[in-house]
């Protein structure tokens, strides 16, 4: 790779958008251009400028009132908003309600049950597993940075033995490891940290079914799905979405080097 | 009308759509009318949205509000972000430094030389930065090739550097030290 060449990918490679092979080769240049190397840690450093000196503006609480406005307007004459005749229309509108949930809920059931990747709520369940294990303050049931430690543990208590790949040089050590309950299956929850923030990965073997989305957020939280070596990788984080993905990405291609 | 999915897919992301507006339009007040415009569009198109990514589905739906709403209100600004004349604002000396002064005093240095930047390379930072949105995402958004927005994300960054508000600030820096 050539300046002109490492120039024009400078960008795409501080994003994390290169391809492995590309970044790869830009890697290997910039340890011998001096100039590539200090425009590239210029632009890094504009982006953690940018991260810490420009503000995300949140959405006004007299917006989100006229947004609600908004949507009881939409809602139009339904009885149980307007709230004339409570008693009737609330009982009938509440058994409406839970009767849609128990449907939606057979609904769940019964796609889960079928296969944990076809359904795309697995990112719902992953985020739903990730809040209760840290509410409940049971993130870790094996602490340890060992993944020769970590890695019998779970095979011990799994009717497969998930990679445990060791990411620490990149800034991800491993603090442990859990055993999650996700789409109906006892599954290896990794336990990793990223500076302050937890990532937690849901190891699966990769199944035939079509993937879900590579990234979603659901209530808040990112989770990113990458698939590599016969596993599936699903981490939920409240790291930014570039890094999450970047990280997966990691995990999936470090399947068989360090296993 | 069944809002389930407004309130459980699109609601999520009104700090998304307020933070896009509110860098788009530059000011609060309007920011909080192009949202409300976007809902109103979205809840009119919520079936046209399939199991996607609601996040940029919503963010489209907000940059079209605002560019409708720029349009009506500062006609000025859309012809001023015309494809020729931005090659014109490379030049850092478009940027007054008296006038960047004056501006200084509600929102200071690298935000404000964000808040300078041409629209179509305000937008893309915006969502890069601040969003983080992929490639993909910001393509899908802004209506434009994935090499444009690389292109343009590549601009925007290296008008941030030549920016005189951030050398200005830099010397400051350098000068304290």
């Amino acid at each position: 790779m050539n300046c002109t060449e490492a120039k024009a990918s400078l960008t795409a490679y501080v994003d994390r958008e290169t391809d492995w092979l590309h970044a790869h080769a830009l890697r290997r240049h910039l340890l011998k251009c001096t100039h590539c190397a200090a425009e590239h840690d210029a632009l890094v450093a504009l982006r953690a400028r940018l991260q810490s000196e420009v503000p995300r503006f949140s959405a006004p609480e007299a917006l989100r009132s006229r947004v609600r406005a908004t949507l009881d307007a939409a809602r139009g004459a339904s009885p149980a908003r307007v709230g004339g005749t409570p008693g009737r229309w609330n009982w009938f509108t509440g058994g409406a309600l839970a009767g849609g949930m128990a449907l939606a809920l057979t609904w769940f059931v019964g796609t889960a049950v079928f296969d944990w990747r076809t359904n795309e709520d697995i990112a719902v369940e992953a985020v739903n597993a990730h809040v209760r294990a840290t509410l409940g303050n049971h993130l870790i049931q094996v602490a340890s940075s060992d993944q020769h430690t970590v890695k019998p543990w779970l095979s011990a208590r799994l009717d497969y033995s998930p990679p445990v790949p060791d990411l620490a040089e990149q800034g991800f050590p491993l603090t442990g490891a859990r055993i999650d309950y996700v789409a109906r299956r006892p599954v290896a929850t990794l336990v990793y940290r990223f500076r302050n923030h937890t990532i937690d990965v849901y190891v699966h073997p990769e199944t035939s079914r079509a993937s879900p989305p590579p990234l979603r957020t659901v209530r808040g939280f990112n989770v990113a799905h990458a698939t590599g070596g016969g596993t599936d990788w699903l981490a939920v984080s409240d790291v930014s979405t570039d890094v999450l993905t970047a990280f997966v990405e990691r995990l999936a291609a470090t399947r068989g080097t360090k296993d | 009308m069944n809002l389930m999915p407004f309130e459980q897919r699109i609601l999520p992301h009104l700090d998304a759509a307020y933070n896009l507006a509110r860098w788009l339009a530059r000011d609060a007040n309007d920011a909080d009318d192009i949202v409300q415009e976007a809902c109103v569009r979205a809840l009119r198109y919520m079936k046209s949205l399939e199991s996607g990514d609601a996040r940029a589905w919503f963010l489209t739906i907000v940059r079209n509000a605002f560019y409708d709403w720029i349009a009506r209100n500062r006609p000025a600004e859309v012809v001023h972000d015309d494809g020729t004349i931005l090659d014109a604002t490379e030049d850092p000396a478009a940027t007054d430094p008296q006038d960047a002064v004056i501006r200084n005093a509600e929102m200071r240095g690298l935000a404000q030389a964000v808040a300078d930047l041409p629209l179509q390379f305000r937008e893309v930072l915006v969502l890069r930065e601040l969003e983080g949105l992929s490639y993909k995402e910001i393509a899908r958004v802004t209506d434009v090739p994935v090499g444009t927005v690389m292109s343009r994300l590549a601009r925007a960054r290296g008008l941030l550097r030549r920016s005189p508000l951030l050398r200005a600030i830099g010397a400051q820096r350098a000068g304290s030290q």
